[in-house]
């Protein structure tokens, strides 16, 4: 009676550690920084009159082990300087917004600046270029989301790979694996570019893949990364 | 040959060897368009089609197909058949995706013979334009 009575409680301790596994797993996820993929400005070619460069043969740099359909979407806390870092999220229709768009006037992102160029699509030199784009994970004004970019870096450079992702997405009701990482150079308030990485899931990247980095460029202005200050060229 | 092809607004067909985009309501058109004939695509193409009759699915596809059939092309190379084709049917999906291979023929000497909007799964237009020599 005895024995039988010590071996039915034995799961005990099991269950115990077990459930300590998984808890601190979790939270680990939940409260840890994306990962930033490993890529140098030094490695990436100066602008010239391309919205984007191809980066490691297009394969993007996610482990093995990432590439299931556990959904998720995490933003990186801003560093001292106010600044965004990587954001990352398993891009599925769960994500996808059911509403228009909110807005996003009241952040301002480091760098910011108001400036107007006769020759720049809709004039106005920078955009709140959202890291995962509002088609994408619906997120409206979330400050680690957010960053200067030009209007060439948000509509000519991103937007493209956004459409891409999303519209294979609605169409096979698959998830992305999607990770952007703004690049600042030492200091600056404004990021050099941003290093765009997806990846299909169910099919191993048959549908999508790419890795590219799109420079926070605008041809025919100068600017200046360290504050966001800007001259025609 | 009538050849049918998706483009971007750039005349993008493909980026790293993947298609720009899809749409199940563009295919499910398609196929009623090509309803009794013969519809001519690689593997790669075919992937996206259900099993259908009018379904011929051939790596050297636009060698094989006749002067009435239909070729859905995506990936394949469209420059040495320049001269078999009849008839070119764009599918334009009026959003601008990244491209590493654009639409290859120049379309001077072809006239648009008809143009009309189809309304897609994910594309809110797509517009169908034929274009004959």
């Amino acid at each position: 009676m005895t024995k039988r009575h010590v071996k039915k409680r034995s799961w005990l301790p099991i269950a115990v550690v077990l459930l300590l596994a998984v808890a601190f797993y979790a939270y680990q996820r939940l409260s840890a920084p994306p990962a930033a993929a490993s890529v140098s400005l030094d490695a990436i070619p100066a602008f010239t009159d391309q919205p984007y460069v191809t980066v490691n043969d297009n394969k993007p740099f996610f482990k093995a082990d990432e590439l299931n359909t556990t959904v998720f979407e995490t933003y990186s806390e801003l560093d001292s300087l106010g600044r965004c870092g990587v954001a990352y999220a398993n891009i599925c229709q769960e994500l996808m917004p059911t509403e228009e768009r909110g807005s996003i006037g009241q952040v301002k992102p480091t760098g910011w600046q108001v400036s107007k160029y006769d020759f720049v699509d809709g004039k106005y030199l920078y955009n709140r270029c959202h890291l995962i784009g509002f088609q994408l994970a619906g997120e409206n004004a979330n400050k680690q989301n957010l960053i200067t970019g030009t209007r060439y870096l948000n509509v000519t450079g991103m937007l493209p790979f956004e459409n891409m992702v999303a519209d294979y997405v609605k169409e096979t009701d698959h998830h992305v694996l999607y990770r952007v990482t703004p690049l600042f150079d030492g200091s600056n308030l404004v990021a050099s570019g941003v290093l765009m990485e997806a990846e299909s899931v169910e099919d191993q990247g048959a549908g999508v893949m790419f890795c590219v980095y799109c420079y926070n460029s605008q041809p025919g202005v100068v600017i200046d990364y360290a504050t966001g200050e800007n001259r025609a060229a | 040959m009538i050849v049918m092809v998706c483009v971007d607004d750039d005349g993008g067909m493909l980026f790293n060897h993947r298609r720009q985009s899809q749409d199940a309501l563009l295919r499910k058109h398609i196929l009623d368009l090509t309803a009794g004939k013969r519809l001519w695509m690689n593997a790669y193409s075919a992937g996206q089609f259900e099993a259908c009759p009018q379904l011929q699915v051939a790596e050297d596809f636009l060698q094989q197909a006749g002067a009435e059939d239909y070729c859905f092309v995506e990936d394949a190379d469209l420059a040495p058949y320049a001269s078999r084709i009849r008839q070119l049917i764009f599918y334009r999906w009026h959003r601008r995706y990244p491209s590493d291979r654009r639409f290859p023929l120049d379309l001077a000497g072809w006239t648009l013979l008809r143009s009309a909007d189809l309304v897609g799964r994910s594309h809110p237009v797509i517009t169908e334009e034929v274009y004959v020599k």
